[in-house]
């Protein structure tokens, strides 16, 4: 017969540590140029492979089916189609938050990007929803993804 | 049990430096490129991909070999990171070698990358929590403890003098300076240089250590049947060891890694490698401290214990000597972005056996060479030889 050892779970001293963890990111090669084009032309940028046929947003340095290095930024517009969207109505800590916020997969060309869906009440929302992104004032944007305030419906 | 012959048939690298402007990603991608190219082949010839990479916090991105995985040429291919601390840059050849070995896939890659640059303010902080949380933590200790405590304990076992172990240091970062890729080769640096740099933890000089740094490294593997049509210069995965010792180190023999002597006769074992000190030609023991190379080289057997100074004393260690050793520069001189820098090693061997590497070529056709890995808590020995 299978006999484990007995574990003790009666209120076991303990006391408290931490991981202390701080990282300093840098955007790559790639991410550089796509953000400095938000920052600085309020554009949005992908990155075409011709040989897969592909344009990838955001832009990476390399084709991750054939593994070629790219070179050919494009410029995608500011448009794209809610992919998937979730209503979320608590926040990090658990708590409820006073306004249910609209995440969506945001699809711009063959790739896309997560972000906020603002201006239109959350139950309205849909798949296959056309959507702009709202960009900040120029003199407010920093090169960071928050340079995108949120997408909208559009047309 | 059968087991296939398995040969590595390209590799590449980046530079090893400071500060990466690239992400890991773009890391990874990168030596994976080169290595491709190498030996012309394309993403459609890999049949799976394995990698190594040290602790998350270093790229600062929890589950990085999932992250790593796209850059990594394994998009929609089987895929497994392997992770035994700094022994991983030695392990993942390993683990390629038993993918391809035991008839499972033909062709393999092999990559390694780390980013210790992400970790702020610096890399060391990330092994605050390898210490025990109850007995040791409360000591705020500090990693470089542990090598200047073994280091100690080694050089007062055998005698040896500060200024000899600066030899070690010397010769890689000499060696390093003719490496294409190295983030500190110096022609021209001597014993006191090394000897009046800054005490970090006393008996360990900052020269006595390897810099933090970024990089990757990838190789690629193949079954015999295929490396031949690959290439004309197949080199040979001979042996492979590895090993762990108690995880915890007072109860350890710190003057003597037991645990690289096992890793080591398994590996010869396979070999059929006898008497090591004839038959390797070449060793890239691992070098993150100038007193481990000769720690290692005894574990290793390549060296009697507290004797592994005198290869360094009367010149066989040079790449003109009888027992070359990390003619590439080591970690002391290329640098030590943690699993790249085990797997920089391997990549040595391919391009010295080879005779691809160029201002480091070891003179007289070298037939076989061996490199070696450390880390986990201190207690794991990865070994892997490769001859043609």
């Amino acid at each position: 017969m299978f006999s484990p050892f007995s574990i003790n779970f009666e209120s076991p001293t303990q006391w408290h540590g931490d991981l202390p963890v701080t990282s300093r990111y840098t955007a790559g090669i790639a991410l550089e140029r796509f953000f400095i084009a938000l920052r600085d032309e309020g554009k949005i940028l992908g990155i075409r492979c011709s040989r897969c046929s592909k344009t990838y947003v955001p832009p990476t340095l390399f084709c991750p089916q054939c593994l070629t290095e790219l070179q050919e930024f494009v410029d995608v517009g500011l448009h794209g189609e809610i992919y998937t969207y979730t209503i979320s109505y608590r926040n990090l800590d658990g708590s409820l938050s006073n306004a249910p916020q609209v995440i969506a997969f945001i699809k711009i060309a063959d790739g896309g990007i997560i972000h906020k869906i603002e201006g239109i009440p959350p139950h309205q929302v849909f798949i296959g929803m056309k959507v702009a992104a709202v960009l900040k004032p120029t003199a407010e944007r920093s090169g960071s993804i928050l340079d995108i305030c949120a997408f909208k419906p559009f047309g | 049990m059968s087991l296939r012959k398995v040969a590595v048939v390209g590799a590449g690298m980046t530079h090893f430096v400071r500060r990466a402007k690239e992400t890991p990603q773009e890391l990874a991608f990168k030596a994976v490129r080169v290595a491709l190219d190498s030996c012309e082949l394309t993403l459609m010839d890999i049949d799976a991909v394995c990698l190594g990479t040290a602790p998350d916090s270093f790229d600062g991105i929890h589950m990085n070999g999932e992250y790593l995985s796209q850059a990594a040429g394994a998009f929609r291919k089987p895929y497994l990171r392997s992770y035994v601390g700094g022994g991983t840059g030695v392990f993942v050849p390993i683990q390629g070698w038993y993918h391809v070995a035991s008839g499972l896939f033909d062709v393999v890659l092999v990559v390694a990358e780390e980013k210790m640059s992400s970790y702020y303010p610096h890399a060391q902080a990330a092994f605050l929590t390898i210490f025990d949380h109850t007995i040791e933590r409360p000591l705020k200790p500090n990693l470089l403890w542990i090598f200047a405590l073994e280091m100690n304990r080694y050089m007062t076992t055998y005698g040896l003098s500060k200024a000899d172990i600066a030899r070690v240091s010397v010769l890689h970062k000499r060696n390093a300076a003719d490496h294409p890729c190295a983030l500190l080769g110096d022609p021209n640096i001597t014993v006191e240089d090394v000897l009046q740099s800054e005490t970090l933890a006393w008996p360990v000089q900052r020269l006595d250590v390897s810099p933090v740094s970024d990089g990757a490294v990838a190789l690629v593997l193949a079954a015999e049947h295929v490396a031949r049509r690959i290439t004309d210069k197949p080199v040979w995965i001979e042996g492979v060891g590895w090993c762990l010792d108690t995880a915890y180190w007072t109860n350890r023999d710190l003057a003597y890694p037991r645990y690289v002597e096992m890793a080591a006769k398994m590996a010869y074992e396979m070999a059929g490698i006898k008497e090591p000190r004839k038959e390797i030609h070449i060793a890239e023991p691992y070098d993150p401290f100038d007193y481990k190379a000769l720690h290692h080289l005894e574990g290793l057997q390549l060296a009697e214990r507290g004797k592994a100074i005198e290869l360094y004393l009367n010149g066989d260690a040079e790449r003109s000597g009888n027992l070359p050793i990390c003619p590439s520069g080591g970690l002391l001189g290329v640098g030590n972005p943690i699993a790249a820098a085990g797997l920089m090693k391997v990549a040595e061997l391919f391009w010295q056996l080879r005779g691809e590497a160029g201002k480091r070529q070891v003179p007289g056709n070298p037939k076989r060479g061996l490199a070696q890995a450390w880390g986990d808590l201190m207690q794991v020995g990865t070994v892997i030889i490769l001859g043609r």
